[in-house]
């Protein structure tokens, strides 16, 4: 469908919505009443087939409103169906769940953060408050106030039992359950994964998140519209760039500023070289868990002119604290430039090796191939993003289907694997470096000469969604302004969000062995694994995470074996 | 000095604890391992479990789900141990500090367990693996 034809399918729902707004830069907002919240969304999601982004809760003056966000990215509109509960003192609107798995997260976090009830959801326990978080203080609400009251007895004396809620456990304990996490030694945040297990095969999957809640939607109500970014910066260390253009562009939208051509370049060159550097640092770890610890040393001693780079344009190797509203803070000296282009060619000599490492190797071919697949219609209706939608055949990219900074003018191809499975997206990963490094070179080539910013005095009132693509796929914000200077909401969605939860899809029916790199797949938590451990029914611990590392690396040896194939030597430089 | 003491700095042996940072500070922390800075070549190395660690690192402004854990893993490990508290949000919960969901910092826990831990302070956001090395050689030679 084209724009008009899109235009002309909603209008056949028409009878059920209040208003129908078209915005500028190609919104389209549909106001309507709880009760037809509904049937709104299955035909967005089924008729119109566009794709579910994130649910935005808000705590409005004589209301609660709902926002779903959906993206059309043939065209690359983004519909949001705005919804009013009126009833203040009992707020619910039906879940949407059920035929939409993507939003099972979004609905028990609004639930969690604004006590609006979601009937007929499929699994509504706590998701992103602590397990000893008070049940009716909903800190999303204009009124709440930090809870001061804590369950009784001293934190000190308290066993680590009590805290565990039964907003912990579904799973039936009738089958030995592994249980993965809270906390990971290598790094990345604390998660929690049950798996359960028959034999060797995984049979069903459970996560508990919370533990790097942090609370930014709230905090960023305090902040003014200026001093945001360097908080979205901060929601995720490798995502530093990602985060704050999705914002800055959200803002953007609301004020109607175009920012000056030098600073869309300088934004694109810094959000390739993340792209890069992020890339590049999963693949290490990738090699890490299947025993290739070479090559995790080699792609991270690969990764350290690009955060040189990075230093030397922004100032830090990382949070780099580069975008402001109208333009950027810090510019690319033209001196700069014939060492990037130099870097470049360097860090492109290297890929091509590792490339090759991977693609012609026999035993990474036997060990990743067939692994964790996550076929398109999962894709679909998990509503996944960036290398882990594009390498289950989903041709979606925000840098080409709603285009921003300056990715329209340069030449560049989105990677796509039909496959689903490990090896797809490693493969759509690597490519995709080599296309960022040719992206920084025609940006680096075409740098025009101007101002890197424009002055930007007030924020009117109105609502704004930005997106960006960050190296694991959507990063999406929308922006509320009343007129003062500070926002009045502003939701985040990772691209992790998503993601994640597609392991229910990805790791089922997998054996042990093989979880540990589905889960790494998707780049949301590679540590994931650090702490694996197997406990049998009554919870005593069978296999520590040592050994089920060793127990991947014991596959990749005995296939390495069975090719008769050496281990991966790349040559050095 | 106590020989326990003289161990524990010949060659520190650190866990990695993330109490709800944004991962700077954590890939920061793995950088240190990799080629160009290598601290294993002093004997520093990341271990998986806490039991067999003479450091704590502990990054993040610890989040209410993440305080418990924290209590616990600095239970199990053995003293004494140093607890590093690795980048701005670790040492006084940095910009995160307004959170709701947010009981940190990580010394006010830990404190709450061991009034007499031995805590050391790296800041910045992140701190540069340069600023973390340094930050361990002079916490080690103060003991």
């Amino acid at each position: 469908m084209n724009q008009q034809e899109l235009n002309e399918k909603i209008v056949e729902v028409e009878d059920k919505l209040i208003a129908i707004e078209q915005r500028p830069g190609n919104r389209i907002f549909l106001l309507c009443e709880a009760e037809s919240s509904y049937t709104i969304n299955r035909f967005l999601f089924e008729d119109v087939q566009a794709r579910f982004v994130i649910a935005t809760g808000i705590d409005s003056d004589d209301c609660f409103e709902v926002l779903y966000h959906y993206s059309y990215d043939q065209t690359g509109c983004v519909i949001t169906i705005n919804t009013y509960i009126r009833d203040r003192d009992n707020p619910s609107i039906e879940s949407i769940a059920p035929f939409l798995p993507a939003a099972e997260w979004i609905e028990r976090e609004i639930h969690d953060l604004l006590g609006i009830d979601f009937p007929n959801h499929p699994d509504m326990r706590r998701l992103i408050l602590s397990d000893d978080w008070p049940d009716d203080v909903y800190p999303l609400r204009k009124d709440a106030e930090k809870p001061t009251k804590r369950p009784d007895g001293d934190p000190v004396s308290r066993p680590i039992e009590q805290t565990q809620s039964p907003a912990r456990r579904t799973i039936q304990l009738s089958k030995p359950i592994i249980a993965v996490g809270p906390l990971h030694p290598l790094q990345e945040e604390m998660e929690f994964f049950q798996l359960a297990v028959d034999g060797e095969i995984v049979t069903d999957i459970d996560m508990r998140i919370s533990y790097n809640h942090r609370g930014i939607e709230k905090i960023t109500e305090s902040l003014q519209f200026d001093q945001v970014p360097f908080l979205v910066s901060r929601i995720c260390g490798i995502c530093s760039a990602s985060h704050p253009l999705a914002y800055v562009r959200a803002v953007e939208e609301i004020a109607g500023i175009t920012p000056p051509e030098r600073a869309l370049y300088v934004r694109t060159i810094i959000n390739e070289l993340e792209r890069i550097h992020s890339h590049v640092l999963w693949f290490g770890l990738a090699g890490h868990f299947i025993g290739y610890d070479t090559v995790f040393m080699w792609a991270w001693k690969y990764r350290e002119p690009v955060l040189d780079l990075l230093e030397e344009i922004t100032g830090n190797r990382n949070n780099y604290g580069n975008v402001k509203v109208g333009g950027c803070r810090e510019d690319i000296p033209n001196e700069l430039k014939p060492r990037i282009l130099k870097d470049m060619d360097e860090i492109e000599r290297k890929m091509d090796m590792l490339i090759k490492a991977v693609l012609d190797d026999p035993i990474l071919h036997a060990r990743l191939k067939g692994v964790g697949i996550l076929t398109k219609l999962d894709a679909i209706r998990y509503a996944v993003t960036g290398p882990t939608a594009r390498a289950s055949g989903l041709p979606i990219d925000v840098r080409r289907d709603d285009p921003y900074a300056a990715y329209a003018d340069l030449n560049w191809n989105v990677i796509t694997q039909p496959e689903g499975d490990v090896f797809a997206k490693a493969v759509v990963r690597l490519l995709e470096t080599l296309e960022s490094i040719k992206m920084i070179r025609q940006a680096v080539k075409r740098l025009p000469d101007g101002p890197i910013a424009v002055e930007v005095r007030e924020i009117p009132p109105g609502e704004g969604c930005g997106r960006a693509e960050a190296p694991r796929g959507e990063t999406f914000h929308y922006v509320r302004s009343d007129g003062s200077n500070r926002p009045v909401r502003h939701k985040i969605r990772a691209p992790s969000y998503v993601n994640v939860p597609s392991f229910k899809a990805s790791c089922i029916g997998e054996r042990i062995p093989d979880v540990t790199i589905t889960l790494a797949a998707v780049d949301p938590c590679y540590s994931c694994t650090e702490r694996l451990a197997v406990a049998d029914e009554n919870s005593k611990i069978t296999h520590d995470y040592e050994a089920l590392l060793q127990l991947s690396r014991d596959k990749t040896d005995r296939i390495r074996e069975e090719i008769g194939s050496q281990h991966l030597k790349p040559e050095d430089s | 000095m106590s020989w326990r003491i003289r161990a524990l700095k010949k060659s520190p042996w650190v866990f990695h604890v993330n109490t709800g940072a944004c991962n700077n500070c954590d890939i920061e922390i793995v950088d240190l391992l990799t080629p160009r800075f290598d601290v294993e070549r002093f004997g520093i190395k990341l271990v998986g479990s806490p039991r067999h660690a003479d450091a704590l690192l502990v990054t993040g402004a610890v989040t209410a789900q993440a305080a418990p854990r924290l209590r616990e893993i600095y239970r199990q490990t053995p003293k004494p141990c140093v607890v590093f508290a690795i980048g701005a949000c670790a040492c006084d919960k940095g910009i995160f500090h307004s959170g709701y969901h947010i009981v940190g910092p990580v010394d006010k826990i830990i404190r709450e367990i061991d009034p007499n831990a031995i805590i050391a302070y790296v800041p910045g956001c992140p701190p540069k693996p340069e600023a973390m090395i340094s930050g361990v050689v002079k916490a080690l030679s103060a003991l």
